[in-house]
């Protein structure tokens, strides 16, 4: 466990030289929101005005999980890096056993998306009570937390799993691309689950990207958060389970891409 | 028994053979040198030896750990200084070595007291809150330097721990270097460099195109050359094929090497005897000598014995 803990300072450290690049976007991330408040507000449907108030109020959590992504994701970048200038040579040579570097490092990359993802969500939930004096319980802040905490993690180990398997930061950054798309505009992120649903039963869109953003971990991060503040969409544990199998997994390739890949 | 002992050690890169068949056995608390031209595979080698890669074939064992079944084990009685020092994130050497030697499990009091004493010793205490992004190469040199030093592993691996480094500084590291085998760590020193090789140690293995060609003491290797002494001469003109073969007639004169087409070594016994008839040699043939100097071998002829090249020579190729 303390092994553990020095590669977290490490990744930490790392995280915290870009502390004014954080910084920047995390208010870039807030001023998307009033951005996104004021114009798009009155041009959504009348059904997500009912129900969230307003586009305001359904975005927030969505940008809050895309923020969640985009930091947790980071780290696989770092990783591409390390194995290209082969200091992963000096990390692979250090005392750990292989299972603590692969631990540590999926680990990192979460923690890392929880913090830079904090002030948003802590942004989200005061504007909603401002807006619609909501508060959720304690209960409801837990399993927030623990979706977004499994989303994050599943996500480092996703970026993990890419930067290894790809090598070239080429590839890496075209993969990464693909994915931030797909996850992204298949997603409740920016419009209601059963709106996308809907364009599915209509023909509009093809089953299968409605079957995506269906299991996609961020359509249950957001939509987690929304249940909890609005009780719209209904709670489901299907968006835990969704959340914890997608973090399994990816915790799982990165580990085994660790093990694998790394040390050719 | 050997600390260190490598069997039939292999690692390809492709069809590229690296390090081929390696067999080496390394004595507790010895420095044990592994010297060969750049590409010889002495980092490879190394990287095996620290879990860092995997070989293709053939095994370590390190302390009695195999280093493929049992490497987590094995791994912890390592350190190992690179040749290319790894210092991402961290900004200043102050942050490396510090969260180094936390990794590598050192109390805290402990810690500070050797990472101070490194930093100084190192001529780097001034420096230690910069950012290691202005570092010359040298100075990145001894950060790294400075790991293994603070360290102090069972097994502590250099590679190359004195490239770039100005003289001074390399003196200094090489009584560091000694004095962590004094405090009881066996040293493996991998290096290109003869002078170094020779001066810190204990048995040297010369390695060459991934292959051990000899292992010994540097002492008995240098007597080990048939034609226990040598002579240079460099001559004004190039020395024509025929009369190498002619030179070579002579009595006493072992083998003769070409370094440049007019600069030859020679291998002999009895060097002053024949002096007088080498000189000679050369004014009958009407090739004025520009110099002519007698010495000692040095590993460097040991390692032209083998190869017929000089490690400077066969690092060009
Ligand atoms: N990862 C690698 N992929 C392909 N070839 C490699 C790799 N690492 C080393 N080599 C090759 O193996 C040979 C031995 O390299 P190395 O062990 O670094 O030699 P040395 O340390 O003795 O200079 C060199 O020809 C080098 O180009
Ligand atoms: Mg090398």
């Amino acid at each position: 466990m303390n092994r553990i803990k020095h590669l977290l300072e490490y990744d930490f450290r790392n995280f915290f030289r870009y502390k004014w690049w954080i910084a920047g976007m995390i208010s870039m991330n807030l001023a998307d929101l009033i951005i996104m408040a004021v114009v798009y507000t009155n041009m959504v449907s009348q059904e997500v005005s009912q129900k969230y108030l307003n586009y305001f109020l359904f975005f927030s959590p969505g940008i809050t999980i895309t923020a969640l992504f985009a930091a947790a994701f980071m780290i696989g970048r770092e990783i591409n890096r390390e194995l290209r200038r082969e200091i992963s040579h000096y990390l692979l040579s250090l005392p750990f056993s292989r299972w603590e570097l692969a631990f540590g490092r999926v680990l990192s990359g979460g923690l890392r998306g929880m913090v830079y993802m904090a002030p948003l969500l802590i942004t989200t939930i005061f504007i909603t009570w401002v807006f619609t004096g909501n508060i959720p319980s304690v209960l409801g802040i837990l399993i927030i937390l623990t979706t977004l905490f499994l989303v994050s993690v599943g996500t480092s180990g996703l970026s993990i799993t890419m930067s290894l398997s790809t090598r070239s930061f080429e590839k890496f950054v075209t993969a990464r691309g693909v994915v931030y798309y797909i996850l992204f505009f298949c997603s409740s992120v920016f419009y209601p689950l059963d709106f996308i649903q809907q364009l599915g039963r209509e023909g509009t869109l093809p089953q299968f990207l409605v079957l995506i953003a269906e299991m996609n971990p961020l359509s249950s991060g957001a939509d987690t958060t929304r249940a909890f503040l609005f009780g719209h969409p209904a709670y489901s544990p299907f968006m835990l389970l969704n959340v914890a199998l997608f973090a399994l997994i990816f915790v799982l390739t990165a580990s085994f891409a660790y093990l694998k890949i790394l040390q050719g | 028994m050997a600390i260190i002992q490598t069997v039939d050690l292999t690692k390809k890169f492709g069809n590229f053979t690296a390090v081929d068949h390696l067999n080496l056995s390394i004595e507790e608390g010895e420095i044990f040198g592994l010297l060969g031209p750049n590409g010889a595979g002495k980092t490879t080698t190394l990287l095996m030896l620290v879990t860092v890669i995997k070989p293709t074939k053939g095994t370590a064992y390190v302390d009695g750990y195999d280093i493929t079944r049992e490497p987590d084990k094995a791994r912890r009685l390592i350190g190992m200084a690179f040749q290319d020092p790894k210092l991402m994130w961290v900004v200043t050497p102050w942050d490396v070595l510090n969260w180094h030697a936390k990794v590598c499990g050192l109390s805290s009091l402990e810690r500070k007291k050797r990472v101070k004493w490194a930093l100084t010793e190192l001529g780097l205490w001034e420096n230690r809150h910069k950012s290691v992004h202005t570092f010359s190469g040298g100075m990145r040199k001894r950060v790294e330097i400075a790991k293994i030093l603070i360290q102090r592993p069972k097994i502590a691996i250099v590679d190359e721990p004195t490239t770039q480094i100005d003289i001074v500084g390399k003196h200094r590291i090489w009584n560091m270097i000694r004095t962590l085998r004094d405090e009881g760590s066996t040293i493996i020193l991998a290096t290109n460099e003869l002078y170094e090789a020779d001066l810190l140690s204990d048995r040297v293995a010369i390695m060459h195109k991934g292959k051990l060609l000899v292992c010994d003491s540097p002492k008995k290797l240098k007597d080990s050359i048939v034609g226990g002494d040598l002579i240079e001469v460099i001559l004004e003109k190039e020395a024509p094929k025929t009369l190498i073969e002619e030179l070579e007639k002579i009595d006493k004169i072992v083998e003769v090497l070409v370094l440049k087409p007019n600069h030859l070594r020679i291998y002999l016994n009895r060097a002053e005897e024949i002096l007088p008839q080498i000189t000679e040699f050369f004014i009958k043939t009407h090739l004025p000598i520009q110099s002519i100097r007698m010495s000692e071998p040095s590993l460097d002829d040991v390692f032209a014995h083998y190869t017929g090249l000089t490690i400077e020579e066969a690092e060009k190729r």
